[in-house]
């Protein structure tokens, strides 16, 4: 379809030579528009609801229309199967005839994102995406109350990353918001995000999830949980994950995060203490009714003698702290 | 210009979020690639040496960086894509692979795709993950393994009404450790046995999605298979007081041990979903029936702690098993466009049951088998409701209320079989609940700007663990500024968590992060970078334990007291030099300052000045870098990077010296064809 008297006259790069030059990007961005808009009146039959194709969006936003087929928006238009309000740019942006008719401006484009509320955009992009499983619980994800919508982490037309078209690298976009995290992925003991070994979606979803199957309330948030619902902690350290006869109550119940700092720690093992003595003590007290027989989890016995160094060190006798099928008291 | 913002886009982000010097991140070539036929095809390669020079303990650094020498393709990048969706076999192809060759991290993705028809994602992984275990077993205990991970996925129809799933995935963990192996008897002391890991987990899955009526039906069957075997072995002479009292002879003269277990775990998810104008339905039922199977058999030599000779071999079997089924229902309504309802209701129960079969024969004289019977049992049900009012485009509202009950049951059953009437056992429920509420506030009062503020306030009342949250509350506030060139930030957020009461004290935990950051790209050959984080953590906690110089220790109760000052900042600003060379200068430090011993309570006993030791671990990790990147033609890049690393604990509470410098760097070629 000739939409333009001078589009096909006018190479891309020809093109994008002339709108780099200021004082007749204007011009000709008005002439491309009213070129379009009259091509789109006299040259193609007119569609209903406003809707004028890609095709005459091409004309005058011929940078974004250069590299989209590699856009995964691109398959709309490439199926050829897909109605008007679900094809090519205004399957996003809405019918573009009001656009075109008077000659450009973001205030004509029915849904220009840069314009819209983080709620509205949130709409207009669940109008294809809804039904996608991850994304499932999104109307109601900590993101989502928190005024983080879509475009705040997805670049539709300037995205430098090969997968999900992410405004950045991800772990430098959740960076931006989430400082604290960065410290912790910062420390000298963490998982290996900065490093590229780990993404952060390995464990969390962004786009909100059911609440954790471990803990208790919705602590912690929006976890990518592992297949079966386990923590997703799981996924990686399989060895971890039993079943056991001999389960440590507070790492299937509570969850890993009980004894260490998932994200990064100053102490080895991503533990919450510098020493391994400190953590199973404040829990093994004996005191008042916690532990699943309600009169304090377990205190050691006195043979423990913490002035003894084998003592201070739990885990050389405790190996399998994690769980044992062998031995009650994790000892093999 | 436009051009140009793509790869300063994708610079620009990549460059902020490296921590690491290599590999590089500024680009070369054209970001359009060059079309062949049908096709468009980006491709790029960094091929480079890296080198590293350590000082100090080796280990640290290895669990730390494990950065080595030797010569690596840094990176690579390949695109193919069909230029108007019509590919015969396939619309694109992206492979992306970091570190292969040599690096301790590599990592390769890739996407095939043809549109309509199918979708295929990989992802493969290595870490080789090295961990000497100072920390929890006094160097006893180390990793040397490699971590492999893959994953597969093969979508069918991926744009019609109807999808097929395929999947596939495979962990695997291989290497050398140490471990520990307490002999001779229940009183004996941890000796360090050479451990060869050898772990597979495989997992196969097969699902598919329905479209039908305005919902959307998933489906998904899944196996899982996973071995262990390895292999423990000690050949030799270790003697006991490496770790522990001067006074115990416990000699280990041989071992082996043998422990493989079989598990899988077949299981179903099914998931309903449908989303309309006015309302939403979501709705998850899982099932798993995980199984293990498990032996072990093991056998010691050597002298015990009393002196004499010693043999002790043990022997033991059984399986472990978990059914696990979860249940979510959500329902969403949306009474007018600003206003969002949702009510969510979570169950789950987990019941994790085996035997355990346990014999040892000890100096020639068999004890018999011991039986125990293990159960552990976690339901939980989840209700939360909450709700969004957006009231204007600049304000919005949001609060809810969650209420969790949680029952876990256990059951602990033992009996000798060789004895008449020794079975015992006994079985414990242990419920609580917990309530708790949220609100928060989000203000736009300026499209640049954004503010938003929240809190939660939780109450339990029978906790599991001491540590656990009683009575809680937290409170967050974040406010953005961003324009085209600048982003400026602060956050505040506080947890408090009060564990009272307890019998003798009670546990509190209170965490306070401040942070600030900022990025300013006032030109396209100019970006800044930074951000300060202060993360404090202060616990308290009464701990009782067992110290003394005599025959029996003594109880003693103490405080225990634990705090974290963490000072973080990073730094990162990049230099375009006339579009023919990149430089690029970043530093990040994490200062842990800890607290001011002088202000604790000080502990007298012998036992407290151990704790005291162990209040706060002060220490310093340090990170600068540079690099330099030369454009030498349009599809070549000479690049070189430096980047140190430096450990250092000020208090050396292990008794050991764990402080260590690197100074680390590395040389490539970065070549688009």
């Amino acid at each position: 379809m000739r939409v333009c008297p001078w589009a096909d006259r006018l190479a891309p790069p020809a093109a994008i030579q002339l709108l780099q030059g200021n004082t007749m990007r204007t011009s000709l961005l008005l002439l491309f528009a009213a070129g379009a808009a009259l091509a789109q009146t006299q040259g193609s039959p007119p569609q209903p609801g406003g809707y004028a194709g890609s095709n005459a969006c091409k004309t005058c936003h011929a940078n974004i229309w250069m590299n989209f087929y590699k856009n995964p928006h691109f398959k709309s238009i490439a199926s050829g199967k897909e109605s008007p309000e679900h094809t090519g740019c205004e399957g996003c942006h809405g019918p573009a005839q009001s656009h075109i008719a008077a000659h450009g401006g973001k205030n004509t484009i029915p849904r220009a994102f840069s314009l819209m509320t983080p709620d509205q955009a949130l709409e207009t992009c669940l109008g294809c995406h809804a039904k996608d499983l991850s994304r499932a619980n999104i109307r109601h994800s900590p993101h989502t109350l928190n005024g983080v919508a879509c475009t705040s982490c997805h670049s539709i037309h300037h995205s430098p990353t090969p997968k999900y078209l992410l405004a950045k690298q991800q772990n430098e976009m959740c960076y931006g918001c989430h400082t604290q995290v960065r410290a912790q992925f910062s420390m000298p003991h963490k998982h290996r995000v900065d490093e590229g070994f780990m993404q952060c979606t390995d464990c969390h979803n962004p786009h909100g999830s059911f609440d954790a199957t471990w803990s208790m309330g919705q602590r912690p948030r929006m976890m990518q949980q592992a297949p079966g619902t386990d923590e997703p902690c799981l996924k990686c350290h399989i060895d971890k994950r039993g079943p056991f006869v001999f389960e440590h109550a507070p790492v299937r119940v509570e969850g890993c995060e009980t004894c260490h700092s998932p994200h990064g720690s100053m102490n080895a093992k991503l533990l919450r203490r510098p020493v391994v003595f400190t953590v199973c003590l404040e829990c093994h007290t004996g005191a008042d009714d916690f532990g699943t027989r309600n009169n304090g989890v377990p205190l050691q016995t006195s043979k423990h003698n913490l002035l003894d160094p084998k003592y201070q060190k739990c885990v050389t006798c405790h190996v399998m702290i994690h769980g044992s099928n062998s031995d009650p008291y994790f000892l093999r | 210009m436009m051009k140009t913002i793509p790869i300063l886009l994708a610079a620009t982000g990549a460059l902020l979020a490296q921590q690491t010097v290599a590999p590089t991140t500024e680009q070369t070539g054209s970001p359009r690639g060059q079309d062949t036929g049908a096709y468009n095809i980006t491709d790029s390669v960094e091929f480079g040496y890296r080198w590293s020079l350590v000082n100090g303990d080796p280990g640290e650094y290895r669990s730390d960086v494990n950065y080595r020498n030797g010569l690596r393709v840094l990176a690579a990048a390949f695109s193919m894509t069909s230029k108007d969706g019509h590919g015969r076999y396939f619309d694109q192809i992206v492979l992306n692979t970091t570190g292969l060759g040599n690096d301790p991290y590599q990592s390769a993705t890739l996407r095939v795709e043809k549109n309509g028809l199918y979708r295929y994602d990989m992802n493969w992984r290595l870490n080789d993950y090295y961990n000497p275990g100072l920390t929890i077993a006094g160097g006893l205990h180390l990793l040397d393994t490699v971590h492999r991970l893959q994953d597969h996925e093969l979508l069918l129809l991926p744009q019609s009404h109807y999808h097929l799933r395929i999947g596939y995935s495979r962990n695997t963990q291989d290497g050398p450790a140490l471990t520990t192996a307490q002999q001779f008897d229940a009183n004996g002391v941890g000796l360090p046995v050479f451990e060869n890991v050898q772990r597979r987990w495989n997992e196969y899955r097969v699902g598919g999605d329905i479209d039908f009526a305005g919902f959307k039906l998933t489906l998904m069957r899944r196996w899982d298979f996973y071995t262990e075997t390895p292999v423990y072995t000690g050949l030799g002479v270790v003697s006991g007081p490496s770790i522990g009292v001067a006074s115990d002879p416990t000699v280990l003269n041989t071992f082996s041990r043998s422990a493989p277990q079989h598990g899988r775990n077949p299981g179903w998810m099914g998931n309903l979903l449908a989303n309309h104008k006015r309302w939403a339905v979501n709705a998850r039922a899982s099932y798993m029936h995980g199984y293990n199977d498990f032996s072990l058999g093991e056998m010691a030599t050597g002298i015990s702690r009393f002196g004499g000779a010693a043999n002790r071999q043990i022997l033991v079997s059984g399986s472990g098993d978990r059914p696990y089924a979860a249940g979510d229902l959500t329902l969403s309504l949306y009474p007018t466009s600003r206003l969002t309802l949702v009510n969510t209701t979570s169950v789950n129960s987990m019941r994790i049951d085996g035997p355990s079969s346990y014999t040892e024969i000890a100096n020639g004289i068999n004890f018999g088998a011991s039986l125990y019977f293990r159960y552990l049992g976690v339901r939980r049900v989840l209700n939360s409701s909450d709700a969004d009012l957006r009231l204007t485009r600049w304000l919005g509202v949001y609060g809810g209320y969650h209420y969790t009950d949680r029952l876990v049951t256990t059951v602990e059953d033992f009996s000798l079989p060789a004895i008449p009437d020794s079975s015992t056992g006994a079985s414990y429920a242990n419920s609580n609940t917990l309530r708790s509420g949220t609100f928060g506030i989000r203000l736009r009062p300026l499209k640049a700007l954004t503010a938003n503020f929240g809190g939660e306030i939780g109450r339990a009342d029978n906790p599991l663990t001491p540590i656990s949250g009683r009575n809680y509350h937290a409170i967050d506030g974040r406010i953005d500024y961003r324009t085209r060139s600048l982003r400026l930030s602060a956050a505040y957020k506080q947890f408090y968590n009060l564990n009272a009461p307890v019998s003798f004290t009670a546990f509190s935990s209170h965490s306070r992060d401040y942070s600030a950051s900022a990025s300013w790209s006032p030109r396209d050959w100019f970006s800044l970078d930074a951000a300060y984080m202060k993360l404090h953590l202060d616990t308290m906690s009464g701990i009782n334990y067992f110290a003394g110089t005599g025959f029996r220790p003594n109880q003693e109760s103490a405080l225990s007291y634990y705090v974290s000052n963490v000072h973080a900042a990073n730094l990162g600003m990049r230099i375009d030099i006339r579009r023919r060379a990149d430089l690029y200068f970043g530093y990040s430090i994490t200062k842990d300052t800890g607290g001011n011993r002088v202000g604790f309570d000080p502990n007298t006993t012998l036992a407290g000045a151990i704790l005291t030791a162990v209040q706060a671990f002060p220490l310093t990790y340090q990170s600068p870098l540079a690099r330099l990147s030369v454009r030498i033609t349009p599809k070549l890049r000479w690049n070189a990077g430096y980047q140190f690393y430096g450990y250092n604990e000020e208090f050396h509470i292990f008794s050991y010296d764990q402080n260590f410098n690197a100074n680390t760097g590395y040389t490539s070629l970065l070549w688009t064809f």
